[in-house]
């Protein structure tokens, strides 16, 4: 029998780009600057904070609290953890009372990186909330001018139709808005 | 130390740090043969795979310099990568262990445009609750920004004139990146990235490599006739979330006491302040027996990614007390002929912030400034050649006269990572 080579041949797809400038600037002749293009997609789990991200599909900002009884900290954490940072022990789920919510800081996004989902400019904000020992940060959907402004009430509204899952599912709007 | 560019086709990582090595080497009394039997260990800074699209990059790089089967170790923490890894550095020396440890750092940052640049340095904010809110380090140092303003009242030219200081020091740098003059109302009036933070006041994106060798006292002076010590060293944490900060009782520096901070009514460290740095400050103080930093230091480097985390920055580490930041600026303290120059590398707005070296190039900047070498350097028109620049006309000497200790403050995220690190050059 007849040992017959097999061959190995190049996979259709490898496209070749090389590129004649870069950041405005000419790539000198000698020098070869090919593109690598890429596209990933990760598998990524919420794991034990998936209640969270759910509870926003449903209209539901929760958040966490020690209840160890030895454990000194009994402010409300928000991102939520799922264990105490200091005893370590499981901490319970509890809603978020975003009455009284306030701008705690505030920017306005024109030049976001790559990936952003939102349109700009777009204000991030950080949430206030009495009885939470974190600042939240997030987005104001709604807003004009002279909007936000730090001690700005404000209240959460969520993305119940087509939720994303992330946390893009909760903004907040002024709270004397419609 | 290479030069440091946005695009720089002309080299890879490889052959970037070699450069970089080279020319520590050069410095001493060694050659590179020689050299190489000297290193125990070699310690390997770089921030993000990503920016390289290579993992394990720090294996080609100690392969491409000659050093196998000399074990060695990669540190990441971030935008303080290199501090950190200057630090492992020392401690590795101090433990005994390892009598010469060079510390190579690099970044490769111009594979990427500078929106996915953004993007990939904000994969280091939390994925799940931060990341997405804007892609950008910029966004979140803008939130304490505007906190900052909100609880301290600083004049807004203030925090600009850091960024013209820095722009203006990076001119006389053959490394710099970004160098230029600037009014206060070209700085003000420019693109606002995201508000209040306008394109000046935020540091560059480069590609380059920085290499320092730390040693014991013995081979340091095989090395060179005139060896710098290092007299103290710190480092702190803190959540990777701003948000996540509980408030707490200021940490006290040695120049401080509760009276310092009576009828304060602020968080702390809020938004406006680093618990890390304060921390790594503390340690590295205390250790090299610093009980005032104004007084005691001759100049420092600190890490201006923006103007707004350099004036948090002076505050944390003692150069003023908490809210009167400004005043540093203000009072001349922080320039050439001031009582502590801060930044006359350029720093990170003006000369360069390719990450894993940046620590590493801050430690550099100092270690020439306090052996008196800062002109022979930055003043020698062929370095200025080599790296295609022509040096200005109206070149000024940035040496600080009679520096003798310099101090390096290597800083990551919204602070989630700081080291700080004090060099002596004797007299």
């Amino acid at each position: 029998m007849t040992n017959q080579r097999q061959e190995v041949k190049m996979l259709q797809g490898l496209e070749t780009i090389l590129l004649k400038e870069n950041f405005g600037e000419a790539i000198p002749e000698e020098y070869i600057v090919r593109e690598n293009p890429r596209t990933i997609v990760h598998r990524h789990t919420y794991g034990g904070l998936s209640r969270f991200f759910g509870g926003l599909a449903e209209s539901v900002l929760w958040g966490t609290v020690c209840l160890n009884q030895n454990c000194k900290w009994s402010d409300i954490w928000l991102p939520p953890r799922v264990h105490c940072p200091d005893c370590w022990e499981a901490m319970e789920w509890v809603p978020i009372d975003a009455r009284g919510a306030k701008v705690y800081t505030h920017s306005t996004i024109n030049l976001p990186g790559a990936g952003f989902m939102l349109t700009t400019p777009c204000p991030l904000i950080s949430v206030e909330i009495r009885g939470v020992c974190t600042k939240f940060m997030s987005y104001l959907s709604k807003f004009g001018e002279n909007e936000p402004y730090i001690g700005m009430p404000v209240k959460p509204v969520f993305q119940k139709d087509n939720p994303t899952y992330t946390i893009l599912d909760i903004s907040w709007v002024p709270k004397n808005s419609d | 130390m290479t030069d440091f560019r946005k695009f720089y086709p002309e080299k890879q990582s490889t052959e970037l740090c070699l450069e970089a090595m080279k020319m520590a080497v050069q410095g001493t009394k060694v050659s590179a043969q020689e050299f190489h039997g000297m290193v125990n260990l070699c310690v390997y800074s770089q921030f993000a795979d990503h920016f390289g699209d290579q993992l394990l990059a720090a294996s080609k790089i100690h392969d491409y310099l000659g050093f196998d089967p000399i074990p060695n170790i990669e540190v990441k923490t971030g935008g303080a990568t290199g501090g950190s890894a200057a630090k492992t550095a020392i401690e590795l020396i101090a433990s005994g262990s390892a009598s010469v440890v060079p510390v190579v750092g690099w970044e490769r940052m111009d594979e990427v445009n500078t929106r996915q640049g953004n993007a990939y340095i904000a994969s280091a904010a939390c994925k799940d609750f931060e990341s997405p809110l804007g892609w950008s380090y910029t966004a979140y140092y803008a939130l304490m920004m505007r906190r900052y303003l909100h609880e301290y009242h600083p004049q807004r030219e203030t925090l600009a004139k850091i960024a013209q200081k820095n722009h203006h020091y990076a001119r006389f740098s053959p490394f710099s990146q970004l160098p230029g003059d600037y009014s206060i109302e070209e700085i003000l009036n420019a693109k606002v990235v995201s508000d209040p933070l306008t394109f000046p006041e935020c540091c560059v994106m480069s590609t380059g490599a920085a290499v320092l060798i730390f040693c014991d006292e013995e081979t340091a002076y095989r090395l060179t006739d005139h060896p710098v010590e290092v007299i103290g060293i710190g480092a702190g944490t803190h959540t990777l979330r701003t948000a996540d900060r509980r408030d707490m009782p200021i940490l006290l520096l040695p120049n401080e006491t509760e009276d310092t901070y009576k009828g304060r009514s602020n968080d702390w460290p809020g938004f406006t302040s680093f618990l890390a740095a304060r921390f790594a400050a503390r340690q590295a103080y205390l250790m090299a027996g610093i009980t005032d930093p104004v007084e005691e230091l001759d100049l420092a480097e600190t890490h201006d990614a923006f103007t707004v985390s350099d004036i948090q920055t002076y505050e944390d580490v003692g150069f003023r007390p908490y809210g009167r930041g400004a005043e540093f600026v203000e009072s001349g303290d922080a320039y050439l002929g001031g009582r502590l120059p801060t930044n006359l590398s350029g720093g990170l707005i003006g000369s360069m912030h390719a990450v894993g070296a940046t620590g590493l190039f801050q430690l550099a900047e100092i270690f020439w400034q306090v052996r008196g070498q800062w002109n022979e350097i930055h003043d020698d028109e062929e370095l200025w050649k080599r790296f295609g620049k022509t040096k200005p006309t109206d070149f000024e000497s940035l040496q600080v006269p009679d520096a003798r200790r310099g101090m390096a403050i290597s800083h990551a995220g919204t602070g989630s990572h700081v080291t700080c690190i004090i060099l002596d050059g004797g007299k």
